[in-house]
């Protein structure tokens, strides 16, 4: 499992990424697919995800559809077009940074 | 799976709200997540409670108000990075526009107003709002941010101020006394109290309080900054003896007029020049009331030792919004241009300099192009020079109209 200080940094960039690829998805179904996918390398805390969820929904990035479960509601986060350009342009930065990381560490990337 | 039951769905979420979630959107999304995290994980036979507790502090790493003030953070912090870009590019722009207009202002070039005016108003409703909403939520304490919100207030107003008295806009005064009282008696109390208090401010507060005082001192100095009572008394002596000149130079010719031997013609222009002086009189005594400040009964002579260098009236008297002179000046001039028409047509008389109606260079200054007659002698005057140039009006009609005899 990766240190929260190197998760912190993304949690923006693989929140949006994978609202991109997905049509809509709740708090817990984000951080139990990260987990999922990454094989548990990367879990996301919730101490940073709602909070960060709940500021892109301000700025435009997201928005929210409600619904009720049962006795209680759930929210769903879905990504807008505006989101989908912040989206990319983060991907596109994180990528970027990788590959200064590389030369800057010296890494021979892993091949195959 | 294991199904939450109504109470215990209520009782997460009183227990949310216990610990400092105040939001309710926020309440409700920790909620249907905990929920979740119970249902999938929790075993059947385990204690609904104790498990709670033991998954709660994968949310915070020391209480869970850390979510909602992380919350809060992001949302008002959302355009900090926006905000603080805009106030130090319009700070930029402030400065370089006001010191060019500053310049231009002193060399008496074309341009100054309008880079005077967008530095002051960019200074006061971008820089120093945005300077203090991004200072005050630097600040902890509740003091400090009045010691910012008060301070804000006066550089707005002492910034309007300045501009509404290099612009010669009305209220300026008051605004700039209005401003230096908040300084004074409030800025100031406000600040030394706050900061002495401190052992590490006290000696940067004593200092800067000096500071302030002197400043504000020298600011408060040029508070009545006007003519000294030598000028005032030279522009009523000026005013006074042109006053004299006409009367003098009217009643010789109503004697001369009233001998017989004068032709008809003669006469007649005696009548145009009499009916023009009544007109220019008309249009003086109700620029003289215009004037007053609202004292009744003043005398030209009185209005012009108390108020002679204001010049907020008498071209807001004289002209329009448009700078277009109202209609009993536009008549006069008309009236004018007919009493030298029938002087040179039936009397036959060489036109005169003293009453010459046409354009002239503004400044005296080619490029700056022409300005009107009435442009020249009435417009942008202060009171008293206004005045002796309707007296010199006078003055040049009766010395023009007495070549007729």
């Amino acid at each position: 499992m990766y240190s929260s200080e190197l998760i912190k940094g993304t949690l923006k960039t693989i929140i949006l990424k994978l609202l991109s690829q997905n049509d809509k998805m709740y708090g817990y179904e984000i951080t139990q697919k990260v987990k999922e996918l990454t094989g548990g390398k990367i879990q996301l805390t919730e101490g940073a995800l709602y909070p960060t969820l709940h500021a892109m929904e301000a700025q435009g990035i997201l928005t929210t559809d409600v619904v009720n479960v049962g006795n209680r509601i759930r929210k769903y986060y879905s990504i807008t077009q505006t989101g989908k350009k912040v989206a990319s342009e983060k991907v596109n930065e994180f990528s970027e940074f990788i590959d200064t990381m590389i030369f800057l560490l010296d890494l021979k990337p892993k091949m195959g | 799976m294991y199904v939450l039951k109504d109470e215990q769905i209520k009782f997460i979420l009183e227990d949310i709200r216990r610990n400092g979630i105040e939001s309710e959107e926020l309440q409700l999304s920790l909620l249907d997540h905990i929920c979740c995290v119970i249902e999938t994980e929790m075993l059947a036979e385990s204690h609904f409670e104790e498990f709670y507790r033991s998954i709660l502090p994968r949310f915070f790493k020391r209480d869970l108000r850390e979510i909602q003030e992380e919350t809060n953070l992001l949302l008002t912090f959302k355009n900090y990075y926006a905000m603080k870009k805009i106030m130090l590019n319009s700070g930029m722009f402030s400065a370089i526009t006001f010191i060019i207009g500053a310049v231009l202002k002193v060399m008496h070039l074309p341009g100054a107003s309008v880079f005077i005016l967008l530095g002051i108003v960019s200074f006061c409703f971008l820089f120093l709002p945005l300077l203090s909403i991004l200072s005050v939520k630097e600040q902890k304490e509740t003091k400090d941010k009045v010691v910012i919100g008060i301070a804000t207030v006066f550089g707005i107003l002492i910034s309007l101020a300045t501009l509404f008295k290099v612009m010669h806009w009305p209220f300026a005064n008051i605004m700039w006394i209005v401003s230096l009282g908040i300084l004074f008696f409030l800025f100031l109390p406000v600040y030394f109290f706050t900061g002495i208090r401190n052992a590490e401010t006290k000696i940067n507060t004593i200092i800067s309080s000096i500071l302030i005082l002197t400043a504000g001192g020298l600011l408060f100095t040029l508070t009545n900054l006007r003519t000294s009572r030598w000028t005032d008394e030279s522009f009523y002596n000026s005013d006074d003896h042109l006053r004299d000149a006409a009367l003098y130079a009217s009643e010789q010719n109503q004697i001369a007029f009233s001998k017989d031997t004068l032709s008809l013609e003669a006469k007649t222009l005696h009548e145009k020049a009499n009916a023009l002086c009544t007109q220019i009189e008309t249009l003086k005594t109700g620029l003289i009331a215009y004037s007053s400040h609202g004292e009744e009964g003043l005398t030209e002579g009185q209005l012009i030792r108390n108020y002679g260098s204001s010049l907020n009236f008498a071209s807001d008297f004289l002209f329009d919004d448009k700078g277009k002179a109202r209609k009993d000046l536009a008549q006069i001039k008309l009236d004018l241009a007919d009493f030298n028409k029938y002087r040179e047509s039936t009397l036959k008389q060489k036109p005169s300099n003293l009453l010459a109606l046409e354009d002239v260079y503004k400044f005296g200054e080619k490029e700056q192009g022409k300005i009107t007659w009435e442009e020249n002698n009435f417009s942008h005057l202060s009171i008293a020079t206004t005045l002796r140039n309707f007296n010199q009006l006078l003055l040049n009609i009766r010395l023009v109209e007495s070549s007729a005899y």
